[in-house]
């Protein structure tokens, strides 16, 4: 297994290096702007804008304190940043090198189907904190000098639940890519979900109808940046175990899949026309 | 299962939706023996060998490399075998020594680095260079050192000098015959007859999923049509040679004819020997001749 996970983080070196120094600028910067923009006075800015808007970005309002701030700038928009690493890392764990036709040697050496799953696994959610690990450092340095008055588990804590929101998207597109016919399909759909159920997010700010079909979606359960003011433990573990059990579906097809030379799979339709009589 | 026996295949069957790929491959290959695997594009032949390592599962059918089982235990047969795909993919951004060092850590790290370097010496493979940057046949050196480096004791090559220029063909053969030197099995698929002559100590002809032939080089040249010039010491009317069993006349004169013989010679010999034969010489077919044979009876059958 430590082979597999090795190997997954060498080949993600570069988004790793490449997602962590983005994040990283992005949250010196978000820092380095925070006593800027807690000196505004922000409601009368706030009235400025639509009902509308304000209820559909609900924590606006929090926006002067350090949770508000990280969760409005930076927090609630990485799930869907972010979440482009983990879905594309997910669908391509396995499928991608079956696709490339790599995967065929690989496992025709002495590794079980479950420890390189596994192992895979690993390095996948390896990778994903270790980017999102240089971009909480990033927030520490300037934090200070900024005036966010919090100590170094205050900036950690909202990044335990944008990690376990982007491990549950990146299993959702490992399943989806043991059942769909091709990687990238995998891809596309599980990030369709995420925007899908972004904006049904912040819709259901406004339209009190659509709250008890979001509370059956993990975005419901993302504390973001507000997080920072302390964990809900219950909504993380919930998050955890969900993408737990897509693992766990995953490893199973895994389990029983013909790997392929290399490709994609294709559906075929059910033929329509009836079966031709035997003579 | 028999100590001697390194692959036991029994009835193997495997579809591919509507495809029936296998159709109960019954094989067996003794410890140390090298076995060419050949048929027509689309036989089976790759089908069989991902079978035997647990990348694909059989609908039916069993299998036992080296007295195991590949379906409950693939790890410890994988182990013990070496494998070259047939169509070879690697990372393309890895350098070759890295790509190997990666097959290495997959095996436990028990790999002799100093013959992996050996083998890249003789193939003239630099392990500095990216995969990406390589051609096909450098690329299948890879393959070809990756398959070898553990000294396994089955090797299961498809298509093993695929891409390769002749003089690496013939470094290839070397190190197949001192691989079988040092004791091991290897089950080879492949199109190159002149591969099959330098190596196979036994040949297998898989067609439409099925085994149709198991014998030795030689047999298979001698099961199959040849060419009987005839030269008799009087005129003779050769025209009722073609009633025997197999023999066909081709051309013919007083003193002379040519015959096309399928199968035994035995008939022909005894319908000859009243008539005073003062020459004749036998053409054999070549082994690629015996393989067209069984392929186009493949085709006529389809």
């Amino acid at each position: 297994m430590l082979a597999e996970l090795k190997h997954t983080l060498r080949r993600m070196r570069g988004q790793i290096i490449g997602w962590g120094i983005g994040l990283g600028l992005y949250a010196v910067m978000m820092a380095a702007l925070f006593s800027t923009v807690a000196e505004l006075d922000m409601e009368a800015y706030l009235t400025q804008f639509p009902e509308e808007m304000m209820a559909f970005f609900s924590n606006m309002s929090a926006v002067a304190t350090p949770a508000g701030y990280m969760d409005t700038y930076f927090f609630s928009m990485m799930t869907l940043i972010v979440g482009i690493l983990a879905i594309s890392a997910g669908a391509g764990l396995l499928v991608g090198d079956e696709e490339k036709g790599i995967l065929d040697l690989v496992l025709a050496h002495p590794v079980s189907r479950t420890r390189l799953f596994w192992g895979r696994l690993l390095g996948m959610a390896a990778a994903i904190a270790a980017a999102l690990l240089i971009s909480w450092l990033c927030w520490l340095v300037p934090a200070r000098s900024s005036g966010m008055n919090l100590d170094w588990l205050g900036f950690l804590r909202p990044y335990l639940p944008l990690f376990a929101e982007l491990f549950l998207f990146g299993t959702m597109a490992l399943l989806l890519s043991m059942v769909l016919p091709a990687g990238r399909l995998a891809g596309m759909v599980t990030g369709g979900l995420l925007v899908a159920n972004y904006l049904l997010l912040g819709l259901s700010n406004l339209n009190e109808s659509l709250k008890a079909m979001v509370k059956l979606t993990p975005l419901y359960y993302y504390q973001g940046g507000m997080a920072a003011e302390g964990l809900n433990w219950a909504w993380l573990a919930g998050l955890l175990a969900a993408a737990l059990l897509f693992a766990l579906g995953a490893w199973a097809l895994f389990q029983r899949r013909d790997i392929r030379v290399g490709g994609e799979r294709s559906w075929h339709l059910p033929s329509l026309r009836p079966a031709s009589k035997k003579l | 299962m028999d100590g001697s026996i390194a692959i036991d295949i029994q009835d193997l069957h495997k579809a591919y939706g509507q495809v029936q790929a296998l159709r109960g491959v019954t094989l067996t290959v003794k410890r140390g023996e090298v076995l060419g695997f050949l048929g027509p594009n689309g036989a089976g032949k790759t089908t069989t060998i991902r079978c035997m390592l647990d990348l694909i599962r059989p609908d039916g059918g069993t299998i036992r490399l080296l007295g195991l089982d590949p379906q409950a235990d693939p790890v410890a047969v994988r182990a013990r075998v070496g494998y070259l795909p047939g169509e070879l993919s690697l990372e393309a951004n890895a350098k070759v020594e890295s790509a190997l060092r990666y097959f290495t850590d997959l095996r436990g790290s028990r790999v002799d680095w100093a013959f992996v370097r050996e083998l890249a010496q003789r193939l003239e493979l630099d392990l500095g260079t990216a995969i990406k940057n390589l051609s096909k046949g450098n690329k299948q050196k890879v393959g070809v050192v990756q398959a070898l480096m553990a000294r396994p004791e089955l090797l299961l090559l498809d298509e093993p000098t695929s891409g390769l220029d002749p003089l690496m063909q013939q470094e290839v053969y070397r190190l197949l015959k001192e691989a079988q030197a040092g004791g091991a099995t290897i089950f080879f698929s492949s199109h190159i007859i002149g591969e099959v002559e330098a190596i196979a100590e036994r040949v297998a002809i898989l067609r439409a999923g099925q085994i149709v032939e198991e014998a030795r080089p030689e047999q298979l040249v001698n099961m199959h049509v040849r060419r009987v010039h005839v030269r008799f010491k009087e005129p003779v009317d050769a025209a009722h040679l073609a009633q025997v069993r197999g023999v066909s006349v081709l051309a013919q004169d007083d003193t002379a004819a040519t015959l096309q013989v399928e199968g035994e010679m035995e008939g022909l010999i005894q319908a000859l020997a009243p008539l005073g034969v003062s020459d004749l010489q036998t053409e054999h077919p070549s082994l690629e001749e015996a393989f067209l044979a069984y392929y186009a009876a493949g085709k006529e059958a389809r």
